[in-house]
Order: structure tokens, then C-alpha cells, then sequence
């Protein structure tokens, strides 16, 4: 039971620093005339091998919803499952079109794209609609990263002051 | 073996979105050429001007921040759109005094 328990906390740790990184990720990779191209590819590029860990993280979840999905079920859990699933079609029409007016991933495996106006178009929709999405999504799991927040940083943080305070009043 | 095959699913999916996408764009019939073409094969978009952002601007830490601060802004308006709106009706669900007969 405790082992349980144990997995479970450790796995909210990790999606929590995963979730953390990803969503840093693609705020600085969202602004490529600031952060200069190179870092603009490679950090998207490595920002997807941290999609498939956040995916895999969520597996459970999204399997019970999908089979549930003919069923009854909360229209706050269906409009969730159904952003997520925008989310995913969205970062994947932003991976192609970019890896398709790539710069310097391409370049650099020695891979060079014809020129197309239309990837490039679709790159910047598709990535202002994913900074919407990505806003829609942080909304609908506020609740838990508020929770998890508190419980993992805010709470342990807290508790390390006042055992110092304590120290200090003592001493 | 599990994670594995979780794997190949999320990868199946992706290439499954990414052939639709490809096969949209191509359909569309905008594009200048097909298929890969391997280095030297023609123009980037800085050279005849298509795409802005430059290469020789480089990263500053300023800039990133700056981006970062911006970007935060936008997602923080939408977060603030829809979390406060929910938890206030959330909150007006629970302060409804239940009815007991």
C-alpha cells in the first residue's frame, strides 16, 4: 500500500518537473526572434522526446477516458480530452511545418528542404493557435497544478524556514 | 516492454498526423517542389526574404527573457480567462445551501 502511495508521489514529482520543463521550453521556443533560430529548433526538437515522457506519464488517463468516452461522463473530462487531442494534432502540424523550413536541424543532418510559403504560413498559425491551446490546457488542470505546487515546493519550502526560525529563536 | 509498446502507439499516432498534414499541404498544390532535396539544392528562406527571423542575431539573455515574459503573458490572460471563471462557479455551486425536505 505505502509502495503504492510511494510510486504515485514520486510519478505527480516527476510529471510536475517534466511539466515545468516543457512549458519553459516552449515559451522561450515561441519567440525565435529573441532566442535566435538554432535555439528555437533544437529546443523544440528536444522539447518533443519531453511530450512523449509527459504522454507516457498520462497514459493511464488517457486509455480509462478513451474507452469511457461513449459512456456518461463529465463534460469538464470531455472537453479536456478533446483539447488534449487539439494539442497533440497542433504540436505535431507545428514539428512538421518547422522541420519542413528548418534552418539548421535539417542543415545539420544534411538535409535541405525545397522552399514553401505554405509550411511556413501554417508554422505561425499553428504555433499562435498552440499558445492558446497551451493556455486552455494550464486552465483546465489549474486546480492540480496549484495542489501539486503547494504540496511539492510551496509546503517543503515553508516547512525549511520555519524549522529555521525555530532554530534561530532557540539558539 | 509496456513503455515500448506505449512508444510505438504515441510514434504511430504522430506519423499518422504528420502523413495527413503532408499529404494536405501537397494536395493544396502550393508547393514549389516535392520530396527532399539534399544540401545545395536551392535558396533558404533568409536569403530571398520569407523568413525574419535571423540567424546572425543570435541569442541574448535579454531577448529570451523578454520572449519568455511575453509569451508567460498570453497564456497567464488565457489561464486567467478560464480558471477564474470556473472557480467562481465552483464556488457558487458549493455556497448553494442544499435542500433537505
Amino acid at each position: 500500500m505505502s509502495e503504492t502511495i510511494t510510486k504515485t508521489k514520486n510519478q505527480t514529482k516527476l510529471k510536475l518537473v517534466i511539466d515545468i520543463a516543457i512549458f519553459i521550453a516552449f515559451l522561450i521556443a515561441m519567440d525565435p526572434r529573441s532566442s535566435g533560430i538554432a535555439v528555437h529548433e533544437w529546443l523544440a526538437v528536444s522539447a518533443l522526446a519531453a511530450i512523449f515522457v509527459h504522454l507516457l506519464l498520462s497514459w493511464d488517463w488517457i486509455v480509462q477516458i478513451t474507452r469511457r468516452l461513449t459512456s456518461k461522463m463529465n463534460s469538464q473530462t470531455r472537453i479536456n480530452y478533446i483539447l488534449n487531442w487539439a494539442l497533440f494534432i497542433d504540436v505535431t502540424v507545428v514539428m512538421l511545418s518547422g522541420l519542413m523550413i528548418s534552418q539548421v536541424v535539417m542543415p545539420s543532418l544534411g538535409i535541405s528542404l525545397p522552399q514553401n510559403f505554405t509550411w511556413r504560413s501554417l508554422h505561425d498559425l499553428s504555433a499562435n493557435l498552440f499558445l492558446v491551446l497551451l493556455g486552455l490546457h494550464t486552465a483546465l488542470h489549474w486546480s492540480w497544478i496549484a495542489d501539486t505546487f503547494k504540496r511539492y515546493i510551496f509546503q517543503p519550502l515553508g516547512s525549511l524556514f520555519s524549522t529555521k526560525s525555530k532554530k534561530d529563536i532557540t539558539a | 516492454m509496456k513503455t515500448l509498446g506505449r512508444i510505438l502507439i504515441i510514434l504511430i499516432a504522430f506519423a499518422i498526423a504528420m502523413s495527413i498534414t503532408y499529404m494536405a499541404v501537397n494536395a493544396n498544390g502550393s508547393t514549389s517542389a516535392s520530396g527532399l532535396s539534399f544540401q545545395g539544392g536551392g535558396e533558404d528562406f533568409r536569403s530571398v526574404g520569407l523568413r525574419p527571423e535571423s540567424q546572425d542575431e543570435g541569442s541574448s539573455v535579454s531577448g529570451i527573457i523578454f520572449g519568455l515574459m511575453k509569451n508567460i503573458i498570453i497564456v497567464a490572460f488565457v489561464v486567467a480567462m478560464v480558471a477564474f471563471p470556473k472557480n467562481l462557479m465552483q464556488q457558487r455551486r458549493r455556497a448553494v445551501p442544499v435542500r433537505t425536505n
